[in-house]
């Protein structure tokens, strides 16, 4: 019977051991998945209820599964959806095209200075990201301007960068260059150096190699580059408060005055579902265009 | 050009002053208390003022033996609120750059810290930091905080300040001015004692005016007519609106008041927000640090405290905004002993004479007029100043109270508000 009895408990014990070994990955992946469950996945349900409840702040939030709060969402803030698209856009490709010649740069013609130049990339984020942005008021409407407007005369007497988009679009190309930069200059330095030396062997010309050769393998670079810069961008904003006007204010406006000073919480939490299903829209079809497998590199 | 003497006063003088006060309000408290009472059947409820929660019947807290300051006390203020040191003492190296002798000399007096920050730019914005904390029952983080009348008034229905012991503050009970007492939001002061009073209305920048040409406004009408993107409005919106009310030649009176005339303010602002116009908070003194603006609606003390002599204060012709703002001790603040000290020491006529001689805000204080005007001895005060610091009775004509709405006109105020602001 015991000999019976063996060959059958050896297979439960080897069973646990299989299973945990089966296990493993979901365990190792349990610590991330806990902390997307509390703060990312509970708080995400606990906004969707918001922006299906009503009631106020001082009478407290009721879960009604009212649509007004995303009505009122879609219907009154296009200008300032529209504000956020095109100033995150005009950034992000902004952001592209000072970026790409400095990741280059850096890749391929940095040598030993590499780690210099990536710190002096890095550098000016040691200062607090308000300070910065403050610091871009005064350089925008600094003493140059002041001496065109003033002393030569050359400009209107109102003449002002701040309180336009320029102002803003500045600020935040400015703001987010690095989260451009840094992918940017991962991806060019991953590339083989032989692939464009074949490419040059096989009668391409220098800006053929780039087209054929660096710059498709540097998309997964663009890709996340223009991701990184693209969403902080849209959901931005500190520039538009600071440098802008009232014109040029942005959903991240919005989404704060109604949090803030109307304390209209389910149209807040409306706005900022809605922003963020426009961007996994904008984010999926931007990866189809790219194609997903590029993004693994 | 006032050279005002910035340097604090003899802290023996002080001390003698406070042990005289001490000994002759002892009497004038017991009176006070009955005179509160008396006051407290006027509360016209129907313009929407808050009144405070019913007293709690539970046991008062049980009375702590001799507390004793504890800190640091945790002062949350508006920006160039406080006197400071000068230049001058810096150099001697009594007070370090950027101190507040008041400040400075309330931690040595009674041995203990203060964190004094400039944290509050907007009642709106600040009431949104505390709240999470304070409607849940937790602590705020605060000791003391300055609030306008009507968000003080909202903060203390709200059951969210603690009770003042009056026993702590003799000082506050004796000197506070009598017009400022037997406010129907809080008749026994018994949450809140004024830090300042003040107007709001329009400061312009001399010097970038005459660059370009312009006249100096000097009324709110000639403030609308300049170029729209050199001109800031309040975020504080009762202001704004407010102001905007007498332009167009309507009262700005909460019981009165309709949503049509919120909505032709609304609508006059329109053409100048589009232009260009924004909306600022206190930080309005940073646009006209860096010259970016020629004229807004400001508050009365700001610019006469700043450095540059350029940036001056007018009353509109059309009158002024007026309002008070209270110190006031939030709910679970933790050293709320010191919190009281400070009420009382800032109601020592001599500090709140040192502090207006800097700020030229009105002083809540009796008593400090005459030692404002002996700090002055040397160099009197211009008309300018003293007109900030004593308001004269025809601009006191012309002050409106614009702060306590019924909801439906707040609701109607916050809509056509966030509108105008883009937000």
């Amino acid at each position: 019977m015991t000999a019976i009895q063996a060959p059958g408990s050896r297979p439960a014990r080897g069973g646990l051991r299989r299973r945990l070994i089966a296990a493993g990955p979901y365990l190792l992946l349990a610590p991330g998945l806990l902390w997307l469950l509390v703060f990312f996945i509970w708080p995400t349900v606990q906004m969707f209820i918001m922006s299906i409840s009503s009631g106020s702040l001082d009478t407290g939030f009721r879960l009604t599964g009212s649509t007004a709060a995303y009505l009122t969402a879609l219907t009154k803030f296009s200008r300032q959806f529209g504000n956020s698209l095109v100033y995150g856009g005009a950034a992000t490709v902004l952001d592209f095209l000072i970026g790409f010649p400095v990741a280059y740069t850096v890749a391929f013609r940095g040598g030993r200075y590499k780690n210099l130049l990536l710190f002096l990339v890095i550098a000016p984020f040691f200062t607090s990201f308000l300070i910065r942005t403050i610091s871009w008021k005064t350089l925008l409407d600094g003493p140059f301007l002041g001496f065109l407007r003033d002393t030569l005369h050359v400009l209107p007497a109102d003449a002002s960068v701040t309180g336009t988009p320029v102002a803003v679009i500045a600020g935040l190309t400015y703001n987010f260059l690095p989260f451009m930069i840094l992918p940017l200059y991962v991806a060019l330095e991953k590339i083989d150096f032989r692939l464009i030396e074949a490419a040059n062997d096989l009668y391409a010309s220098r800006w053929g190699a780039f087209r054929h050769v660096t710059f498709p393998l540097a998309l997964p670079g663009v890709f996340a580059g223009s991701i990184l810069t693209f969403i902080p961008a849209l959901g931005d904003y500190v520039n538009a408060t600071l440098l802008g006007n009232q014109q040029t204010q942005m959903i991240g406006n919005v989404i704060q005055g109604r949090f803030l000073q109307l304390n209209d919480y389910p149209v807040a939490a409306a706005l900022s579902f809605i922003l963020m299903a426009a961007i996994l829209v904008a984010v999926s079809l931007y990866a189809k265009f790219l194609g997903t497998e590029q993004l693994t590199g | 050009m006032t050279a005002a003497p910035r340097t604090p006063s003899a802290p023996a003088g002080l001390t003698r002053r406070r042990f005289l006060q001490g000994s002759a309000l002892v009497g004038f408290s017991a009176f006070l208390a009955a005179c509160t009472a008396a006051g407290e059947s006027q509360g016209p409820a129907s313009i929407g003022i808050p009144t405070p929660p019913p007293e709690s019947l539970g046991p008062s807290a049980a009375p702590t033996p001799l507390p004793s300051p504890t800190g640091p006390l945790q002062f949350a203020n508006w920006e160039a609120y406080i006197d400071q040191t000068t230049a001058a003492d810096a150099k001697t190296g009594v007070l370090p750059a950027g101190s507040s002798p008041t400040i400075e000399n309330f931690k040595k007096k009674y041995n203990v810290d203060v964190n004094y920050v400039e944290k509050i730019n907007d009642n709106e914005e600040f009431y949104a930091l505390i709240q999470p904390a304070l409607s849940t029952g937790l602590s705020s983080g605060w000791d003391l905080i300055v609030m306008t009348d009507w968000m003080a008034g909202r903060l203390i229905s709200k059951g969210w300040i603690e009770k003042i012991d009056q026993s702590t503050v003799p000082n506050c009970v004796a000197n506070l001015r009598d017009p400022l007492r037997n406010q129907p939001w809080d008749a026994g002061n018994d949450y809140h004692y004024p830090w300042q009073s003040g107007m709001t209305g329009i400061g312009y920048d001399s010097t970038a005016l005459k660059h370009a040409g312009k006249s100096a406004p000097k009324s709110l009408a000639d403030l609308y007519a300049l170029p729209a993107n050199k001109i800031t409005f309040l975020t504080e919106s009762r202001d704004t609106f407010g102001l905007g009310l007498l332009k167009l030649g309507k009262t700005a009176d909460p019981a009165t008041t309709t949503d049509a005339d919120l909505q032709a303010v609304h609508d006059d602002l329109r053409p100048l927000v589009d232009g260009g116009a924004r909306f600022t908070g206190n930080d309005y003194l940073q646009d006209f640090a860096s010259a970016k603006v020629w004229a807004a609606m400001v508050w009365s003390g700001d610019l006469a405290s700043s450095a540059d002599a350029s940036q001056i204060f007018v009353f509109p012709a059309e009158g002024t905004m007026v309002w008070t703002d209270n110190m006031m001790i939030p709910k679970g603040a933790t050293h709320m002993y010191t919190a009281e000290l400070m009420m009382n020491y800032v109601y020592d006529p001599n500090v709140a004479a040192q502090i207006e001689n800097y700020v030229y805000y009105v002083c809540p204080v009796k008593g400090a007029e005459d030692i404002i005007k002996a700090l002055n001895a040397s160099s009197p005060l211009d008309d300018y100043h003293l007109g900030l610091l004593f308001p004269t009775p025809d601009v006191v004509a012309k002050q409106h109270n614009f702060q306590f709405l019924p909801d439906e006109l707040d609701a109607k105020l916050k809509e056509l508000y966030l509108d105008l602001a883009g937000q």
